[in-house]
């Protein structure tokens, strides 16, 4: 159904006719950078609703007709008719599709998907779901949402604490940390099935387990040799090899999408970005170009970037080109993670000392918060 | 960092030296932590039934000499055991007790692991209570202030709670009477978003496991 080949040509021809104006705004549409102005019509209530978050979340903002470089019109009754025009080409649509499967808002994301793609040029997200903490009195517990917060499901009923919610590959499995027991152990629970396996149970401190891009391996901080250090294992938990064996410890271990490098936080001194090759060997710094404290990386899907937070308190996030390199500022923040089209990101922030979970939309740096859940929610991991 | 290093060194040395020699009660070496100190998850399997005690040989001559698994290294610290001990079953079902020594919880530097003199006196009085009560066990708590993201205050208060037991055990207690945990920054002491909330948040709370009687 790809037309837009199509629609591109009879696009320039049809700006050849009508005037240069048409041209320059649909360059500048392609710069990711730029924040686009759309408006939706025709929808109302979840529809429209869906329709109009989505496209902010991808840093699109909301505005009349007449101010608008695209224009969504259409209607949803059961099934969902949308349309996408080029604005001031009258009559030229760059798409029109129907939407039959699924429940209303599941085709309002089909739609907005559609949407982005044509003008971001981004693989879909909107269909996709999220875990992170909840805090429940004085437990916290493990949810799964859509990534707009909809559908949410709790996932743990221990009444104790939950942490470091990791997806392994399509969602199929996540990973955390539980104190149900009192200390600290890996639990790997079946998304589908609810089915829970301990991971790792050694002495001393279980934490912090991030699966590699392709599932078969898991990378986790254990402090059984008597400091906190990273390992890696099978899956299961079996095969165990210590990457690092450092006697200050280290944190937040995040895989390359080729699975061969982890980056992870070193303190020494203060807290340090380093990457590893996931087989072993020595350790490398990764210079970004940022003093103070960096913690909590996160590798980005297409394999180019690496987000982290930099700060003591005041969390700021940084981005910065996965070889190393200048790190450029973001927004005030903590805790990211990359959506599968590596340009949206999901991450806490803080209002009011309560962190709740927002959507920065990395090129244009625009922030739209999740809203939808209440309550004290963090450390978000989008499934990949 | 070099002559605490060396000290540390001179410590590690007359533990072993007095451990291998003054551990009349138990036997030759130290007897490690099983990794099935933690209990079970859910569904919990029916209680096992509890085997015959062994005959009472009198002290110091045990059954079988048990092994030392408890590795000590300069460059990470004392680790832990994996084999059965006299503390296994404390560990598994156990009372808890936070009052016995909660006026010897310790605080931190910010950002730091690293046990301050001004807290010296009180890690040898919960040396001095585990050494006087040899059935009982304990926790150590590390935790941090809000100023570090999760995952790396989850690790900074393992690492605290390591440094306790490290220290502990250069004062002649046996790591297997030890285990950590960490909470990070999620169980705060004090409310509050400046140097005095935060300088109370930044510790290790030892809780005392007593061993529970059989049901």
């Amino acid at each position: 159904m790809k037309i837009s080949p199509k629609i591109v040509l009879a696009f320039l021809c049809s700006c050849a006719l009508t005037g240069l104006a048409q041209i320059s705004r649909f360059e500048i549409s392609k710069d990711p950078t730029q924040i686009i102005p759309i408006s939706v019509s025709g929808f109302t209530g979840e529809a429209d609703s869906v329709l109009k978050f989505d496209l902010s979340v991808l840093g699109m903002e909301l505005t009349t007709p007449d101010k608008a470089d695209y224009l969504v019109s259409g209607t949803a009754n059961g099934r969902l008719e949308g349309r996408l025009k080029q604005a001031g080409t009258a009559g030229h649509d760059i798409f029109a599709r129907i939407y039959s499967s699924g429940t209303g808002r599941a085709q309002a994301h089909a739609f907005a998907d559609d949407i982005v793609k044509e003008i971001r040029g981004t693989p879909p997200i909107f269909h996709s779901r999220i875990a992170f903490c909840r805090k429940e009195g004085a437990s916290t517990e493990l949810c799964v949402s859509d990534f707009d917060g909809h559908d949410l499901v709790q996932l743990t009923h221990d009444g104790s604490l939950v942490g470091t919610p990791a997806w392994s590959p399509g969602g199929r499995d996540l990973y955390y940390t539980s104190w149900k027991t009192g200390y600290t152990e890996i639990i790997e629970q079946e998304a589908s099935t609810g089915k829970r396996t301990v991971v790792a149970r050694h002495g001393g401190g279980n934490f912090n387990p991030v699966p590699s891009p392709d599932g078969s391996k898991v990378a986790m901080i254990l402090s059984k040799g008597g400091s906190p250090n990273l390992y890696v294992s099978d899956r299961d938990g079996g095969n165990l090899l210590q990457l690092t064996r450092e006697r200050d410890e280290a944190s937040s271990p995040t895989w390359s999408p080729d699975g061969q490098q982890i980056c992870y936080v070193l303190r020494s001194g203060h807290a340090t970005l380093r990457k590893i090759s996931a087989g072993g060997g020595p350790s490398v710094p990764f210079a970004v170009g940022v003093y103070g404290n960096l913690t909590s990386p996160d590798w980005s899907p297409d394999g180019k970037k690496i987000i982290f937070t930099a700060g003591s308190g005041n969390f700021t996030l940084w981005v910065a080109p996965a070889e190393g390199g200048e790190a450029e500022k973001l927004v005030a923040g903590e805790d990211p993670c990359w959506a599968p089209n590596s340009r949206t990101v999901i991450f806490t922030r803080q209002v009011n000392h309560n962190p709740v979970l927002s959507l920065l939309d990395v090129p244009t740096k625009h922030v739209k918060d999740v809203g939808q859940m209440s309550g004290s929610c963090s450390q978000p991991a989008w499934a990949r | 960092m070099k002559t605490s290093n060396l000290v540390s060194i001179c410590f590690v040395g007359a533990a072993l030296i007095l451990g291998s020699a003054g551990c009349a009660h138990q036997g030759t070496g130290l007897t490690p932590i099983p990794s099935a100190i933690k209990s079970a998850p859910p569904p919990p399997p029916p209680p096992p039934i509890e085997p015959t005690p062994p005959p009472n040989l009198g002290s110091g001559t045990p059954i079988a000499p048990p092994v030392n698994d408890v590795t000590r290294s300069d460059k990470e610290g004392v680790g832990f055991g994996t084999n059965e001990n006299r503390w296994t079953k404390v560990f598994a079902h156990h009372n808890e007790d936070s009052a016995a020594l909660k006026p010897d919880t310790i605080y931190f530097d910010f950002d730091s692991a690293t046990i301050k003199k001004s807290e010296d006196k009180k890690l040898e009085e919960v040396a001095k209570f585990l050494t006087s009560h040899l059935d009982d066990a304990l926790r150590v708590e590390g935790n941090c202030d809000e100023r570090g993201t999760e995952k790396y205050n989850l690790s900074l208060g393992e690492r605290r709670a390591l440094a306790a037991r490290e220290y502990l055990a250069n004062l002649g207690v046996d790591p297997h009477q030890i285990d950590t945990v960490t909470y990070g920054k999620s169980k705060p002491a004090v409310q509050g978003h400046n140097e005095a909330a935060w300088s109370k948040n930044r510790r290790d709370d030892f809780v005392v496991l007593t061993p529970k009687a059989p049901e």
